[in-house]
Protein backbone atom coordinates (compact mmCIF):
# COMPACT_ATOMS: atom_id res chain seq x y z
CA UNK A 1 0.00 0.00 0.00
CA UNK A 2 1.65 3.20 -0.88
CA UNK A 3 1.37 6.80 1.15
CA UNK A 4 -1.85 8.99 1.05
CA UNK A 5 -1.76 12.52 1.87
CA UNK A 6 -4.99 14.29 1.63
CA UNK A 7 -4.87 18.28 3.29
CA UNK A 8 -7.44 20.50 4.77
CA UNK A 9 -7.92 23.77 6.73
CA UNK A 10 -10.06 23.79 9.82
CA UNK A 11 -10.41 25.84 12.88
CA UNK A 12 -6.95 27.57 12.48
CA UNK A 13 -5.46 24.06 11.37
CA UNK A 14 -3.97 22.35 8.65
CA UNK A 15 -5.06 18.61 8.99
CA UNK A 16 -3.16 16.03 6.47
CA UNK A 17 -4.81 12.59 6.66
CA UNK A 18 -2.37 10.36 6.01
CA UNK A 19 -3.26 6.67 4.72
CA UNK A 20 -1.20 3.68 4.28
CA UNK A 21 2.36 2.79 4.90
CA UNK A 22 4.87 5.65 6.25
CA UNK A 23 7.93 3.97 5.78
CA UNK A 24 12.14 4.44 4.33
CA UNK A 25 10.97 4.78 1.21
CA UNK A 26 7.50 6.73 1.44
CA UNK A 27 8.30 8.81 4.52
CA UNK A 28 10.36 11.62 2.61
CA UNK A 29 6.84 12.90 0.81
CA UNK A 30 5.37 12.85 3.85
CA UNK A 31 8.12 15.20 5.33
CA UNK A 32 8.04 17.22 1.98
CA UNK A 33 4.29 18.12 2.33
CA UNK A 34 5.29 19.28 6.17
CA UNK A 35 7.79 21.32 4.50
CA UNK A 36 5.81 22.91 2.30
CA UNK A 37 2.80 23.90 4.25
CA UNK A 38 5.43 25.16 7.19
CA UNK A 39 6.90 26.76 3.79
CA UNK A 40 3.52 28.41 3.12
CA UNK A 41 2.91 29.92 6.72
CA UNK A 42 0.92 26.48 8.36
CA UNK A 43 2.64 26.12 11.71
CA UNK A 44 -0.43 24.49 13.60
CA UNK A 45 -0.38 21.04 12.02
CA UNK A 46 -2.71 17.95 12.89
CA UNK A 47 -1.70 14.40 11.20
CA UNK A 48 -4.48 12.14 11.16
CA UNK A 49 -2.58 9.17 11.09
CA UNK A 50 -5.93 6.86 11.65
CA UNK A 51 -5.59 4.94 8.33
CA UNK A 52 -2.14 4.47 8.72
CA UNK A 53 -1.27 0.50 8.15
CA UNK A 54 2.90 1.18 8.94
CA UNK A 55 5.13 3.22 10.63
CA UNK A 56 9.52 2.73 11.07
CA UNK A 57 11.53 4.97 12.92
CA UNK A 58 11.90 6.94 9.55
CA UNK A 59 8.33 7.81 9.68
CA UNK A 60 9.02 8.86 12.75
CA UNK A 61 11.98 10.85 12.10
CA UNK A 62 9.86 13.00 10.21
CA UNK A 63 7.74 13.93 12.44
CA UNK A 64 9.84 14.67 14.93
CA UNK A 65 11.54 17.01 11.89
CA UNK A 66 8.04 18.18 11.38
CA UNK A 67 7.31 19.39 14.97
CA UNK A 68 10.61 21.06 15.19
CA UNK A 69 9.99 23.00 12.30
CA UNK A 70 6.46 24.01 13.69
CA UNK A 71 7.96 24.40 17.02
CA UNK A 72 10.01 26.73 15.42
CA UNK A 73 7.62 29.83 15.11
CA UNK A 74 5.49 28.89 17.91
CA UNK A 75 3.89 26.42 15.94
CA UNK A 76 2.08 22.97 17.27
CA UNK A 77 1.59 19.76 15.59
CA UNK A 78 -1.16 17.08 16.98
CA UNK A 79 -1.11 13.67 16.09
CA UNK A 80 -4.27 11.50 15.95
CA UNK A 81 -4.29 8.15 16.16
CA UNK A 82 -6.55 5.01 18.25
CA UNK A 83 -4.38 2.38 16.80
CA UNK A 84 -2.57 0.19 19.47
CA UNK A 85 0.18 -1.03 17.40
CA UNK A 86 1.19 2.37 16.14
CA UNK A 87 0.77 4.00 19.72
CA UNK A 88 3.42 0.90 21.25
CA UNK A 89 5.89 2.67 18.57
CA UNK A 90 5.62 6.03 20.06
CA UNK A 91 6.00 4.27 23.73
CA UNK A 92 8.72 2.39 22.96
CA UNK A 93 10.30 5.05 21.29
CA UNK A 94 9.58 7.62 23.97
CA UNK A 95 7.80 9.90 21.60
CA UNK A 96 4.83 8.91 23.24
CA UNK A 97 5.78 12.06 25.79
CA UNK A 98 7.13 14.47 23.00
CA UNK A 99 4.20 14.44 20.59
CA UNK A 100 0.13 15.65 21.63
CA UNK A 101 -1.74 12.17 20.57
CA UNK A 102 -5.65 12.59 20.56
CA UNK A 103 -7.92 9.46 19.55
CA UNK A 104 -9.92 12.03 16.95
CA UNK A 105 -9.83 14.92 15.19
CA UNK A 106 -12.58 16.70 17.14
CA UNK A 107 -10.00 15.98 19.96
CA UNK A 108 -7.43 17.44 18.59
CA UNK A 109 -9.16 20.52 17.17
CA UNK A 110 -10.24 21.09 20.76
CA UNK A 111 -7.51 21.62 22.79
CA UNK A 112 -5.82 24.85 23.12
CA UNK B 1 -3.71 -27.80 10.37
CA UNK B 2 -3.36 -28.08 14.52
CA UNK B 3 -2.20 -24.70 15.40
CA UNK B 4 1.44 -24.09 16.34
CA UNK B 5 2.24 -27.18 14.07
CA UNK B 6 3.87 -25.39 11.71
CA UNK B 7 6.63 -24.43 13.67
CA UNK B 8 8.04 -27.99 14.45
CA UNK B 9 8.88 -28.34 10.43
CA UNK B 10 12.16 -26.83 9.34
CA UNK B 11 11.41 -24.32 6.80
CA UNK B 12 12.59 -20.41 5.74
CA UNK B 13 13.20 -18.00 2.87
CA UNK B 14 16.19 -15.87 1.81
CA UNK B 15 15.48 -12.94 0.12
CA UNK B 16 18.07 -10.54 -1.55
CA UNK B 17 17.42 -7.07 -2.30
CA UNK B 18 18.99 -3.98 -4.10
CA UNK B 19 19.85 -1.22 -1.81
CA UNK B 20 16.43 0.46 -3.27
CA UNK B 21 13.67 1.65 -0.27
CA UNK B 22 10.99 0.61 -2.63
CA UNK B 23 11.78 -3.08 -1.97
CA UNK B 24 11.70 -2.82 1.43
CA UNK B 25 7.95 -3.49 1.69
CA UNK B 26 8.22 -6.44 -0.29
CA UNK B 27 10.81 -8.02 2.73
CA UNK B 28 7.94 -6.89 5.42
CA UNK B 29 5.44 -9.16 3.06
CA UNK B 30 7.43 -11.90 2.97
CA UNK B 31 8.42 -11.85 6.80
CA UNK B 32 5.03 -11.60 7.63
CA UNK B 33 4.25 -14.67 6.09
CA UNK B 34 7.16 -16.57 7.31
CA UNK B 35 5.70 -15.22 10.81
CA UNK B 36 2.39 -16.49 9.75
CA UNK B 37 4.23 -20.16 9.61
CA UNK B 38 4.47 -20.51 13.29
CA UNK B 39 1.02 -20.70 13.63
CA UNK B 40 1.28 -17.50 16.30
CA UNK B 41 -1.35 -14.59 16.76
CA UNK B 42 -1.42 -11.71 14.42
CA UNK B 43 0.11 -9.68 17.02
CA UNK B 44 2.73 -11.90 16.86
CA UNK B 45 3.25 -11.18 13.27
CA UNK B 46 3.19 -7.98 13.06
CA UNK B 47 5.51 -7.24 15.45
CA UNK B 48 7.68 -9.50 13.06
CA UNK B 49 6.80 -7.02 10.24
CA UNK B 50 7.65 -4.43 12.10
CA UNK B 51 10.81 -5.50 13.17
CA UNK B 52 12.36 -7.01 10.12
CA UNK B 53 11.07 -3.75 8.35
CA UNK B 54 12.85 -1.70 10.26
CA UNK B 55 16.32 -3.59 10.28
CA UNK B 56 15.70 -3.78 6.52
CA UNK B 57 15.59 -0.05 5.91
CA UNK B 58 18.38 0.52 8.39
CA UNK B 59 20.40 -0.96 6.50
CA UNK B 60 18.96 -0.26 3.12
CA UNK B 61 19.08 3.45 4.04
CA UNK B 62 16.91 6.27 2.66
CA UNK B 63 16.98 7.16 -1.18
CA UNK B 64 18.94 10.31 -1.20
CA UNK B 65 20.13 10.69 1.67
CA UNK B 66 24.21 10.80 2.32
CA UNK B 67 22.91 8.71 5.44
CA UNK B 68 24.99 6.25 7.28
CA UNK B 69 24.48 3.59 5.08
CA UNK B 70 25.43 3.85 0.90
CA UNK B 71 26.74 1.23 -0.71
CA UNK B 72 25.45 -0.67 -4.00
CA UNK B 73 25.78 -4.67 -2.60
CA UNK B 74 22.33 -5.68 -2.01
CA UNK B 75 20.90 -6.69 1.66
CA UNK B 76 20.17 -10.28 2.60
CA UNK B 77 17.37 -11.18 4.78
CA UNK B 78 17.32 -14.83 6.00
CA UNK B 79 14.45 -15.95 7.78
CA UNK B 80 14.11 -19.62 9.12
CA UNK B 81 12.04 -21.32 11.68
CA UNK B 82 13.27 -24.43 13.35
CA UNK B 83 11.68 -24.40 17.05
CA UNK B 84 12.48 -20.25 16.44
CA UNK B 85 11.94 -17.90 14.74
CA UNK B 86 15.09 -15.98 13.40
CA UNK B 87 16.04 -13.26 11.12
CA UNK B 88 19.00 -12.42 10.21
CA UNK B 89 19.50 -9.17 7.24
CA UNK B 90 22.86 -8.65 6.74
CA UNK B 91 24.99 -5.51 4.66
CA UNK B 92 28.20 -5.11 3.37
CA UNK B 93 27.66 -1.48 3.32
CA UNK B 94 28.99 0.06 6.46
CA UNK B 95 26.67 1.70 8.74
CA UNK B 96 26.80 2.88 12.11
CA UNK B 97 25.16 0.76 14.88
CA UNK B 98 25.58 2.88 18.23
CA UNK B 99 22.76 6.15 17.65
CA UNK B 100 23.88 8.91 16.29
CA UNK B 101 21.26 10.92 14.61
CA UNK B 102 21.80 11.59 11.25
CA UNK B 103 20.83 13.50 8.80
CA UNK B 104 17.23 12.99 8.82
CA UNK B 105 16.00 10.68 11.46
CA UNK B 106 16.48 13.83 14.06
CA UNK B 107 15.61 12.99 17.42
CA UNK B 108 14.52 9.57 17.11
CA UNK B 109 17.32 6.86 17.44
CA UNK B 110 17.97 5.16 14.63
CA UNK B 111 18.01 1.54 16.67
CA UNK B 112 15.65 2.33 19.35
CA UNK B 113 12.77 0.57 18.40
CA UNK B 114 14.69 -2.85 17.68
CA UNK B 115 15.90 -2.55 21.13
CA UNK B 116 12.63 -2.02 22.40
CA UNK B 117 11.14 -4.32 20.35
CA UNK B 118 13.22 -7.43 20.87
CA UNK B 119 14.83 -9.18 23.47
CA UNK B 120 16.94 -11.23 21.50
CA UNK B 121 18.59 -8.98 19.08
CA UNK B 122 22.29 -8.30 18.22
CA UNK B 123 24.28 -6.48 15.86
CA UNK B 124 27.54 -7.36 14.65
CA UNK B 125 30.26 -6.24 12.17
CA UNK B 126 33.12 -7.98 11.53
CA UNK B 127 35.14 -5.34 9.36
CA UNK B 128 32.91 -6.48 6.61
CA UNK B 129 29.11 -6.53 6.81
CA UNK B 130 26.81 -5.52 9.27
CA UNK B 131 24.26 -8.23 10.70
CA UNK B 132 21.58 -7.87 12.11
CA UNK B 133 20.18 -10.82 13.95
CA UNK B 134 16.96 -11.18 15.69
CA UNK B 135 14.95 -14.16 17.34
CA UNK B 136 11.59 -15.10 18.59
CA UNK B 137 10.25 -18.40 20.37
CA UNK B 138 8.39 -20.23 17.56
CA UNK B 139 5.16 -21.27 19.71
Amino acid sequence: MDLSLDTRHEDGHTIIEVGGEIDVYTAPRLRDKITELVGEGNYHLVIDMEKVDFLDSTGLGVLVGGLKKVRAHNGSMRLICNQERLLKIFRITGLAKVFAIHGSQADALAEH
Amino acid sequence: MPSGSAARTSTGVTVSIARDPALVRTVRLVAAAVARRTGRDEEFVEEVRLAVGEACALLVGEVGLDGPVRGTDPVTVAIRIDGELAVDVTSTAPIDVEDPPHSDIDGVEPWALLRGLIDDFTVVQDGVRTKVSMCWPAA
